[in-house]
């Protein structure tokens, strides 16, 4: 039986490589899953408030009659339904209005004694606008305390804020995606420079560039993708174990979003370790040429 | 096949090893490159070869000018020789076998189509038996055989042999004479460096004489029977 196994050499002593490519490829993984989450939660965020208009009327002072701010209510909902693009108007149940504040106060019943303003939800109806300089005059009319909020500065502010978020992670991804192109690069060459003997015999023997390009660049494409696909796992089973935690209670923690990524953002995942591999298969290529136009 | 036109050769800043070196090799010739260690022999096959530009002169190889020749010609040039270097560079993870097989699947043949052929050659380096072994485990004299099989499997037109005979008994080394004469017998040109007197004088062979980086004797002998 005649040996015809490949002209490439086993691959001894790459083991520091490779698992220089895999903790690369991890960080790229837990890059990607946090810039896909901070991109959902900042559009669950805007999307919450966006539509949305509330109105808050102070409760009356000490002393008076409790009956003044449920007929307020009741006048300053009658103004809200009555106006055009407003799709529902609602007063929040002191049950409602008491969980708002509890991050701040505890689940106790201190906040059921404490003179609360009452708000109304109203939402918008889709795709319409609300004239809210006209609608603050109206209700300021019939309820001279009423404030109306239409979120706009908070929304202005959360737009900053989560725009910042989302670049920053998309920042943060591009750079470990540079750094772990620059570790793949990197692997390859320090492996091509193992064989760099071969290299010049087989050019000296009349093999064309493109023919001892091809004798590395899959072995090494391959080792490559193999070691990032190791890290990408770990990253992807790290956001599967995040996601079991906010099944456990995580996400009762106030303001802190779910961690966990959908189905969707997973098929993002394999894209690493087939950069991974594209980018050893280039450096192998370009790298061998450079190799061979050195030698004459 | 090869002519030399004033060829000098340095490394770098370094001394002149090569000195106005002139000399034709006809084609079919049979050809021994002698002198002292130290003498330029490899550095004037290197140059053959194609391993190394001249530092100055002319080099024509196969009708090539080489100092207008493209670049991407030179593989199909590199092609028609067959190199046996001085320190073998047999590919150690490969069997004998493959790397002995390694030309031909450079020039794009089929394993099936000279497996038997690299067999019969193996068998007449008398390394019928050692097809699987790698060369790590085989002796001097065994590597060197290998190197000169892997060297003429091809049939390259030009055959060019650094020491060829320096790890071997003289009765391998009397055979592979008679390899290169058959090769050269049906058309190889071959050039051997050495500094073995008793090969040289065991032929009547060509001779040229490098003293220092010049090529001082040229002996012109009878073609070997």
């Amino acid at each position: 039986m005649i040996d015809n196994h490949p002209i490439m050499p086993p691959a001894e002593g790459t083991k520091p490589l490779d698992l220089m490519i895999a903790v690369m490829a991890l960080l790229a993984g837990l890059a990607l899953g946090a810039s896909l989450i901070a991109d959902r939660v900042a559009t669950n965020w805007q999307s919450g408030l966006s539509g949305k208009l509330t109105v808050q009327i102070l409760p009356p002072a000490q002393g008076t009659a409790d009956d003044g701010l449920k007929l307020e209510t009741e006048a300053a909902l009658k103004v809200l339904r009555a106006t055009p693009g407003i799709a529902r108007a609602r007063a929040l149940s002191m049950r409602e209005q008491a969980s708002l504040v509890s991050p701040w106060l505890g689940q106790d019943d201190i906040a059921a004694e404490l003179p609360l303003p009452q708000l109304i939800d109203a939402d918008v109806v889709p795709g319409k606008s609300v004239d809210t300089a006209e609608l603050k005059r109206r209700l300021k009319a019939v309820v001279p305390d009423a404030l109306l909020d239409d979120h706009a500065g908070w929304m202005e502010r959360l737009r900053d804020v989560t725009g910042g978020v989302i670049w920053s992670a998309y920042g943060i991804l591009l750079l470990i995606a540079v750094a772990t192109a620059a570790a793949v690069s990197f692997a390859t060459k320090a492996r091509l420079d193992a064989h760099r003997d071969m290299v010049e015999l087989l050019h000296l023997m009349g093999a064309q560039s493109a023919f001892i390009a091809r004798i590395f660049e899959w072995q090494y494409a391959r080792a490559a993708a193999l070691a990032a696909a190791a890290g990408t796992l770990a990253a992807a089973l790290f956001f599967i174990a995040i996601g079991g935690m906010d099944s456990v209670g995580i996400e009762a923690v106030p303001f802190l979003p779910p961690l966990g990524l959908s189905p969707v953002d997973f098929m993002f995942f394999p894209a690493i370790p087939l950069s991974a591999g594209l980018i050893g298969l280039v450096t192998a290529r370009l790298s061998v040429w450079s190799a061979v136009s050195k030698i004459y | 096949m090869v002519r030399f036109e004033n060829v000098g050769m340095r490394y770098g800043s370094g001394p002149e090893v090569l000195r106005d070196v002139n000399f034709v090799l006809e084609p079919g010739s049979f050809t021994f490159l002698t002198g002292l260690s130290g003498a330029g022999k490899t550095t004037l096959l290197k140059l053959i070869y194609l391993a190394e530009p001249p530092s100055r002169g002319l080099i024509t190889l196969f009708e090539y000018d080489l100092a207008v020749a493209k670049r991407s010609d030179f593989p199909a040039l590199r092609r028609r020789i067959g190199v046996v270097f001085q320190d073998f560079r047999l590919l150690d993870h490969l069997s004998v076998f493959d790397n002995v097989a390694l030309p031909l699947k450079i020039a794009g043949s089929r394993t099936a189509d000279f497996t038997e052929d690299v067999r019969e050659l193996l068998g007449w380096v008398g390394l019928g038996d050692r097809l699987q072994a790698k060369p790590p485990t085989l002796s001097g004299g065994e590597q060197q055989r290998v190197a000169i099989a892997r060297a003429v499997v091809a049939r390259p037109d030009l055959l060019i042999a650094d020491e060829p005979t320096g790890n071997v008994d003289p009765e391998i080394g009397t055979r592979i004479l008679r390899l290169f004469n058959e090769l050269n017998r049906f058309g190889t040109t071959v050039l051997i460096a050495t500094h073995d007197r008793a090969l040289v004088e065991s032929t009547e062979a060509d001779e040229m004489r490098l003293v220092e980086g010049r090529l001082v004797q040229l002996r012109k002998g009878r073609r070997p029977a």
